[in-house]
């Protein structure tokens, strides 16, 4: 049984099976016990539940859990965007998503299993000694949001402010994964904003809602690890907006 | 008559019984202190990073037992004004006394609060190798790559040069291949770029380098540099050189063994092939 939004996407009751070109998701019920499958081009995972009967939720997640956690960081890298000094711009960039699976209830759940269609690449926002290791994405510029695979990529609706008095290059912009809000229906979507102070200062945070009616926010994977670390949401780039 | 030995002084005003009740007061902080510790790891494990956890325990035990230490004394109906002034007193002639175990002790707070390492880093200091497991008030214990157990003297490692692999969020690491030189270097090194593109932890900024390095006697050398997260390296060098290998000789690059050429002077009656008369090359 399922509740749909996307394929794959959505809130299943054990057993099910959930299908999409390249991907598989199932759980199937035993006579105490349950087993999950999945299979993706990453290959394939199985795990025994310890019940027979309960909620399953997949949906997008942060992308920065894959292959290994290394990071909390995510670093958009995109074609140079001119601004002038105290002006504003609203810009579309496309980015890998990784899909969660979790069990439990809305307000306490586990993450089962996170996989992706995306190919993660890795890299370094500042310098070795006090700078963040970043998850890559080197996107277009689009001006409206581009048509997606939602199953392997979002939209993050982004707000460029230049507060400073000169004109400024922006090609990065870099977020705290802890911040990250995504959202779903027929695509996944977030909606964020940077404020650029000069060539290397800037602060980005995350908006806490939809980017378009409708849409749903989906479970995140940061919660789950249950970290006393308070979130921040604002994050400083000290380092450059540019190359 | 029982009683009346535990109100027998021992020195002082210091009867049998005081010190009982002391006892039992610093026994009785000690054992909170380690049902506070087990249940904070408990609770409180999958919450905070193990390094931060084990330093969190440290502080709480540390206070449970001195406010223990501080509840007892008045059993001793000690002033602690003048225990203030013998305490400085005795600290002074205990600390000429044991010179190194203060040296130690000081040798650790710098290092507690310095911070050049923390419980799970990899680091070299001195003759020692291995993983951070317990920065302690005296001394640190390290676990080697081979696992074994060395405690290092806190003076030591505060006058050593530490070497931290992983202070850094990342780290490069380099590796030089040699090809032959019938082989085009130019198409190595594309496909060693490849390579490098397609591994999630090369970092993308700084970038990987590949450049003709030496032209050596048995090789042309191409030269590696990779950067990849500090926490992840070594899992990404071992992988790569691999690949680089797999790679290189699925197109047809020879890696070659090391190799001479040898030419004997026309005139000098020496070949390896007596059957083709006194010249001849040889290789080996």
């Amino acid at each position: 049984m399922r509740v749909p939004s996307l394929p794959v996407f959505g809130i299943y009751q054990i057993p099910f099976q959930t299908d999409a070109p390249g991907i598989t998701v199932s759980v199937e019920s035993g006579l105490a016990t349950s087993t999950y499958r999945r299979t993706s081009p990453e290959g394939t995972l199985a795990k025994r539940l310890g019940y027979r009967e309960g909620r399953v939720i997949i949906n997008p997640v942060e992308p920065i859990n894959l292959p290994t956690e290394v990071t909390g960081m995510l670093e958009f890298h995109f074609m140079p965007v001119t601004m002038r000094p105290n002006s504003r711009i609203t810009i579309c960039l496309k980015f890998p998503v990784e899909i969660g699976v979790f069990v439990g209830a809305d307000d306490n759940y586990t993450l089962l299993d996170v996989f992706s269609l995306a190919r993660p690449k890795y890299s370094l926002y500042g310098t070795p000694e006090k700078g963040v290791i970043t998850r890559h994405v080197e996107c277009e510029v689009y001006e409206d949001a581009p048509p997606t695979n939602p199953l392997e990529e979002g939209v993050l609706f982004l707000t460029l402010r230049n507060s400073g008095r000169d004109w400024i290059e922006v090609t990065r912009a870099v977020f705290e994964s802890s911040a990250l809000r995504l959202f779903y229906d027929k695509t996944v979507a977030m909606a964020g904003e940077m404020e650029v102070f000069s060539r290397m200062v800037a602060e980005t945070k995350v908006i806490d809602r939809p980017p378009e009616e409708g849409m749903k926010q989906a479970l995140r994977v940061y919660p789950t690890k249950k970290s006393l670390i308070p979130e921040r949401p604002p994050f400083m780039m000290e380092y450059g907006v540019g190359d | 008559m029982a009683f009346e030995s535990l109100r027998m002084e021992l020195f002082g005003n210091v009867t049998l019984l005081d010190l009982i009740v002391f006892a039992i007061a610093v026994f009785v902080a000690l054992v909170i202190a380690k049902i506070v510790a087990i249940y904070l790891k408990k609770s409180l494990s999958d919450r905070i990073p193990p390094a931060e956890m084990d330093f969190l325990i440290k502080v709480i035990q540390a206070a449970i037992v001195i406010i223990g230490v501080y509840l007892a004394l008045p059993s001793f109906n000690i002033n602690l004004a003048d225990m203030l002034v013998v305490g400085g007193t005795m600290g002074l002639v205990i600390a000429f006394a044991s010179q190194r175990i203060v040296s130690n002790f000081g040798s650790g707070l710098f290092l507690i609060a310095e911070r050049p390492m923390k419980p799970g880093d990899n680091v070299n200091i001195g003759t020692v190798s291995g993983t951070v497991e317990e920065i302690r008030v005296l001394s640190t214990i390290i676990k080697t790559h081979e696992g074994v157990y060395v405690r290092v003297p806190n003076e030591k490692i505060f006058t050593s040069e530490i070497t931290n692999f992983v202070a850094n969020v990342a780290r490069r690491f380099e590796y030089t291949i040699g090809i032959s030189y019938q082989s085009d270097a130019e198409h190595a090194i594309r496909i060693v770029k490849t390579l490098l593109e397609d591994h999630p932890f090369v970092l993308r900024h700084p970038s990987p380098s590949v450049f003709v390095d030496t032209l050596a006697d048995s090789s042309v050398n191409l030269r590696v540099f990779i950067w990849a997260p500090s926490r992840v390296w070594w899992s990404v060098r071992t992988e790569m050189l691999w690949a680089i290998k797999k790679a290189l000789e699925n197109e047809g690059i020879e890696i070659p063994f090391p190799q001479q050429v040898v030419t004997f002077a026309p005139g000098t009656g020496l070949s390896l092939n007596p059957g083709c008369g006194g010249e001849g090359e040889g290789h080996g």
